[in-house]
C-alpha cells in the first residue's frame, strides 16, 4: 500500500519560500538601515553646506560681529521641500546673533572647522543638527563663532523609504526569478523519474528485463533496486515455470500407469490375479501420493528460501526429532537406526521448517534406496561448521552421478521421484552451506550437510517444535 | 474646585489681555450669518476690508450659517499676534491671511499651522504652497503708479533704471512727490524691497535716488494710493497692483505700470492656526478662496489679477504677465525664512534708512 505523502513540489516550495521569506526580512531591514544612512549622508551635505554658507557670512566690523545669512543657504535647505528649518548664529562669546534663541547647540564646538552633525529634537520635531565653527580674526573680539542649523527629517525619511522600497523590489524580483528557476530545475530534475515511470507503464507485463533508460546518479540506486527486484522476480517465475513443467511431467507418467492398471483390473476376472493387480494399484497410488507430497514440499522449500526469516536453531534437537518423525512405523526389513549427537547443542541460524524437510528427505532416501541393515544420523560441530551426516550401508551413489543427483527428477527408478536430494540441495544453498557425499567405505555411504555454525546463542530456540 | 476656579480665572485673564492687545491694532468687522448663525469663523488678515468683503459675502452665499468676523491688521501686528497665540498654545484666530507671505512661512516653520489637503489645494502651482499648511490664493504684481495729472505721459517710465534717470533729470518736478512703503512698518513693503535687493544691482541706486528725491514713506498701500489719487504724491513705487487697480476703478486718475525689467509677484498667503477653534469652517473658507468661484470673485471684485488670464485693462504691461518672462514670483517656501532673519532685517533696514534718510518712527 502506497501512502500518499506530501508532494515533493510542495516540500521544496515550502522550504524555499521560508528561506526567501526570512531572507527578504533580513535584506529589507538591512536595506532600511543602509537607506537611512544614505539619506542622512545625502541631506547632511546640504545641511552642512547651508551652515557653511551662513558661517561664511559672519563678519566683524569695528569690534562688532555681525551676520548676514544668504538667501542661497535657505534655498539649499529648501531642496528638501517640506522640511522645517531652525538655525542660530552665536558670536565667540556665545551671544545669539540671529535665529532661534532657544535652539540647543549640540555641544560647545570650540575651535574646529569640522562640522558636527547629530540628531536632536526642537519644538517637538525630530531634527538633524549641524554645527559649524568659524574663526573670527577680528582684533577686538577674536574667537570661534558658531552656526547651528537644524532641519526636520521628513525628506530623509521619504528618501530612505523610497530607497528601501526599490531595494525590496529588487529583492522580490530576484526572489521571484530564483523561485521560478528552482521550480523549473525541480521539474527538470524529476523528469527521469517520469521517464522511468513511463517506461515501466508501457512495458509488456511479461517483460522483466532490466530497465535501460538514461538516469542521473541520484536515482541510480532506485532504478538498480527496481532492476534487481525484477531480476529476482523473473528468476522466481522461471523457477516456478520449470517446476510446474517438471511436476506436470512427473505426475502424468504415474497417472497414466495407474490408469492402465485400473483398466487391467476391471478386465481381470480371475480372483488371484485380480488380487495381485489390486495390490499393484495400491502401490502406485501410494507412490503418487508421496510424489505429490514431495513436489509440494519442494515448492514450499523454494518459497521459504525467499521469504523465511532465519532464527537460531539447535541442530541436534532438530535432527533427533526429525529422525523420530521420519521413520515409518513399518518397514519391509529390519534396519538399525542410530543417532549420534554431541554433548552440547550445535547451533546455527536457519529456517527450521526447511531444514527439517531436507533432513527427512535424506532419511527417506536412505531408507528407500540405501540402508540394508543400518541407518545412522550424526550431528557434530567442526570448527566453524555445523554438520549433519546421514550414513547407510547401502550401495551408495557412484561418484559420477553426484552432480546429476542434485538436480530434481534425476532418478530412473520407477518408485522414486528423485526430488529428495534436490530439496536438500536447495535448502543447503539457501542457508549458504554445502551438500557433499562421502564414498562408500566400511562406515557406509554418507550424505553430508555442512552449515555455518553459530557459536553463542543469545536466545536459544529448540528445533523440536516440529509437527 | 477652588483650584479649578483659579485656573479658569487665569485663563480668562490671559484671554482678556490678548483681546486688549489685539483690540489696539485690529479693526473688527462682523458679517452675521445670513441664514442664521451656527458657527463663527474668526478671520484675521492684513488685507483691506474692501477687498475681503466681497469674498466673505460670496462665501456666506455658499455657507449661510457661518458668521464671519474679520479683523484687519497691519502685517507686522498680525504676525506678532499670531506668533504670541502660537506660543501660548491657544488662540482666537481661525484663519490668518496676509500679504507678508514671509511672516506666514515663519509661523508655519515654527509649527503653528494645521495641515490641509484637498482637491483645491492640490491644484495650486508649487510656488504658492508649502507643507500643505500655507497657501497663496492671489496673484499680485508690485507696480509703479503715476498720477496722470502730475506726470505727463512722456514721463511715465517702465523700468527702474529709467525711473532713476527721471528722478535725476527732473528733480524740481518730483522731489517730495515720490512715495513707497516704510519697510520698517510694512511687512509687504519689506518683502518687496528685500526681493528687489536680492540679486539686482539697481536697487541700491534706486534707494539713493529716492533719498535724494525726499522719499515719502508710508505704512500702507491704501494710504499711498489715496495720496497718489489726491495728488499729494506723483509717483508710487512697489505698490500692490490690486489696490492701485481698485483705486483706478473707483475713479482715481492713475497710470499703473508693470516694471519691464522684472516684476515681483506676490501671492497673498493664508494658513489655519494649529489652535483654530473652528478648523472645519476655516478649511471650507480656504477651499472657497482657492475654488474657481472664489478666484473669479477675487479677480472681479477684490484683487483683479489672476494666475491665468489677462492683465486688467487699466494696467500698462504685457497682456499675459504669467508667461512674459518678467516674473519674479515670491515663492512661498522656506527661502522666505531668509527674509525673516532678524540680523539680515536689521542690516537691511539700516541700509534703507541710510539711503533714504528716513528716521525710524517711535511706535
Amino acid at each position: 500500500m502506497i501512502r500518499p505523502g506530501r508532494s515533493l513540489y510542495s516540500r521544496i516550495i515550502l522550504v524555499i519560500a521560508l528561506v526567501f521569506g526570512v531572507g527578504s526580512v533580513i535584506l529589507g531591514t538591512a536595506a532600511w538601515f543602509y537607506a537611512r544612512l544614505a539619506a542622512d549622508d545625502a541631506y547632511d551635505r546640504l545641511l552642512v553646506g547651508a551652515a557653511l554658507q551662513i558661517a561664511e557670512s559672519i563678519y566683524a566690523q569695528e569690534g562688532t560681529i555681525s551676520v548676514d545669512p544668504p538667501v542661497s543657504a535657505f534655498e539649499t535647505l529648501s531642496l528638501s521641500a517640506n522640511d522645517r528649518i531652525f538655525y542660530k548664529v552665536l558670536d565667540p562669546h556665545g551671544a545669539v546673533l540671529t535665529g532661534y534663541d532657544d535652539l540647543a547647540a549640540a555641544s560647545a564646538n570650540t575651535g574646529s572647522h569640522e562640522p558636527l552633525i547629530s540628531d536632536g529634537e526642537y519644538r517637538g520635531f525630530p531634527v538633524r543638527v549641524a554645527v559649524v565653527g568659524r574663526l573670527v580674526s577680528d582684533p577686538v573680539a577674536p574667537g570661534w563663532a558658531h552656526v547651528v542649523v537644524a532641519q526636520t527629517r521628513e525628506a530623509r525619511i521619504i528618501l530612505a523609504r523610497d530607497l528601501t522600497l526599490k531595494a525590496l523590489l529588487l529583492v522580490f524580483a530576484m526572489t521571484g526569478l530564483a523561485f521560478m528557476g528552482v521550480l523549473f530545475a525541480v521539474r527538470r530534475a524529476l523528469e527521469p523519474l517520469t521517464r522511468v515511470e513511463r517506461e515501466l507503464r508501457s512495458r509488456d507485463p511479461k517483460d522483466l528485463t532490466p530497465l535501460d533508460v538514461e538516469i542521473p546518479r541520484e536515482i541510480q540506486t532506485l532504478v538498480s533496486t527496481i532492476n534487481r527486484f525484477m531480476d529476482r522476480l523473473s528468476g522466481r517465475i522461471a523457477l516456478m515455470q520449470r517446476f510446474i513443467a517438471d511436476a506436470a511431467h512427473q505426475i502424468r507418467t504415474p497417472l497414466a500407469g495407474l490408469a492402465s492398471q485400473v483398466d487391467l483390473l476391471t478386465e481381470e476376472t480371475q480372483p488371484g490375479r485380480r488380487e495381485h493387480q489390486l495390490s499393484r494399484v495400491r502401490e502406485r497410488t501410494a507412490e503418487l501420493g508421496r510424489l505429490t507430497n514431495q513436489l509440494l514440499s519442494h515448492a514450499m522449500i523454494i518459497h521459504r528460501a525467499e521469504v523465511a526469516e532465519f532464527e537460531t536453531i539447535d541442530l541436534t534437537a532438530l535432527a533427533r526429532q526429525t529422525l523420530i518423525n521420519a521413520v515409518p512405523l513399518s518397514l519391509d526389513r529390519d534396519v538399525d537406526l542410530a543417532f549420534d549427537d554431541p554433548p552440547e547443542p550445535v547451533l546455527m541460524r536457519g529456517d527450521g521448517v526447511s531444514l527439517r524437510e531436507a533432513l527427512s528427505n535424506l532419511i527417506h532416501n536412505a531408507l528407500k534406496h540405501g540402508a540394508k541393515t543400518r541407518l545412522e544420523v550424526r550431528v557434530f560441530a567442526e570448527d566453524d561448521a555445523a554438520v549433519i551426516e546421514v550414513i547407510d550401508d547401502g550401495p551408495g551413489i557412484p561418484a559420477s552421478e553426484w552432480q546429476r543427483v542434485r538436480e530434481p527428477f534425476h532418478t530412473q527408478s520407477a518408485t522414486g521421484s528423485g526430488l529428495g536430494l534436490a530439496i536438500a540441495g536447495d535448502v543447503v544453498r539457501a542457508h549458504g552451506g554445502e551438500l557433499r557425499f562421502r564414498e562408500r567405505s566400511e562406515d557406509g555411504f554418507a550424505v553430508i550437510l555442512r552449515f555455518k555454525r553459530q557459536h553463542e546463542a543469545p536466545e536459544l530456540r529448540t528445533g523440536g517444535d516440529a509437527s | 474646585m477652588i483650584l479649578a476656579w483659579k485656573a479658569a480665572l487665569i485663563i480668562f485673564a490671559g484671554l482678556i489681555s490678548l483681546e486688549i492687545s489685539a483690540a489696539e491694532a485690529a479693526e473688527k468687522t462682523v458679517f452675521p450669518a445670513p441664514g442664521g448663525q451656527q458657527t463663527i469663523l474668526s478671520v484675521h488678515g492684513a488685507t483691506d476690508l474692501a477687498a475681503m468683503e466681497p469674498l466673505i459675502r460670496d462665501f456666506q452665499g455658499l455657507s449661510p450659517t457661518v458668521t464671519v468676523e474679520y479683523n484687519e491688521y497691519l502685517t507686522n501686528d498680525l504676525f506678532n499676534r499670531a506668533a504670541s497665540e502660537c506660543d501660548a498654545k491657544q488662540g482666537t484666530m481661525d484663519l490668518v491671511l496676509s500679504s507678508s507671505a514671509d511672516h506666514l512661512v515663519k509661523l508655519v516653520n515654527d509649527g503653528c499651522a494645521l495641515n490641509y489637503r484637498s482637491v483645491m489645494t492640490h491644484r495650486l502651482p508649487s510656488w504658492t504652497r508649502w507643507r500643505d499648511e500655507v497657501f497663496g490664493f492671489t496673484f499680485e504684481p508690485a507696480v509703479i503708479v503715476y498720477n496722470r495729472d502730475l506726470v505727463p505721459p512722456e514721463d511715465v517710465r517702465r523700468t527702474r533704471a529709467e525711473l532713476i534717470d527721471l528722478l535725476r533729470t527732473k528733480p524740481e518736478q518730483y522731489n517730495g512727490k515720490i512715495g513707497s512703503f516704510d519697510i520698517s512698518q510694512s511687512g509687504v513693503g519689506y518683502l518687496f524691497a528685500s526681493y528687489d535687493a536680492h540679486g539686482t544691482t539697481t536697487f541700491g541706486r534706486l534707494l539713493e535716488a529716492f533719498g535724494r528725491a525726499g522719499l515719502v514713506a508710508s505704512c500702507c498701500t491704501t494710504d499711498l494710493v489715496s495720496d497718489l489719487a489726491s495728488g499729494r504724491l506723483a509717483i508710487g513705487y512697489n505698490l500692490i497692483g490690486s489696490y492701485a487697480v481698485g483705486a483706478a476703478r473707483r475713479g482715481a486718475h492713475l497710470a499703473i505700470v508693470i516694471p519691464r525689467d522684472y516684476t515681483v509677484v506676490l501671492s497673498r498667503a493664508v494658513f489655519i492656526p494649529r489652535f483654530s477653534r473652528n478648523p472645519v469652517s476655516a478649511f471650507r473658507f480656504l477651499d472657497y478662496l482657492l475654488s474657481e468661484r472664489g478666484q473669479k470673485k477675487s479677480r472681479e471684485a477684490s484683487f483683479f489679477f489672476s494666475f491665468e488670464g489677462t492683465l486688467p485693462e487699466e494696467v500698462d504691461g504685457p497682456l499675459w504677465l504669467a508667461s512674459s518672462g518678467l516674473l519674479r514670483p515670491i515663492t512661498i517656501g522656506p527661502e522666505l525664512l531668509a527674509v525673516q532673519d532678524r540680523a539680515k532685517r536689521q542690516r537691511f533696514l539700516s541700509e534703507w534708512r541710510r539711503s533714504t534718510h528716513i528716521e525710524p518712527e517711535d511706535r
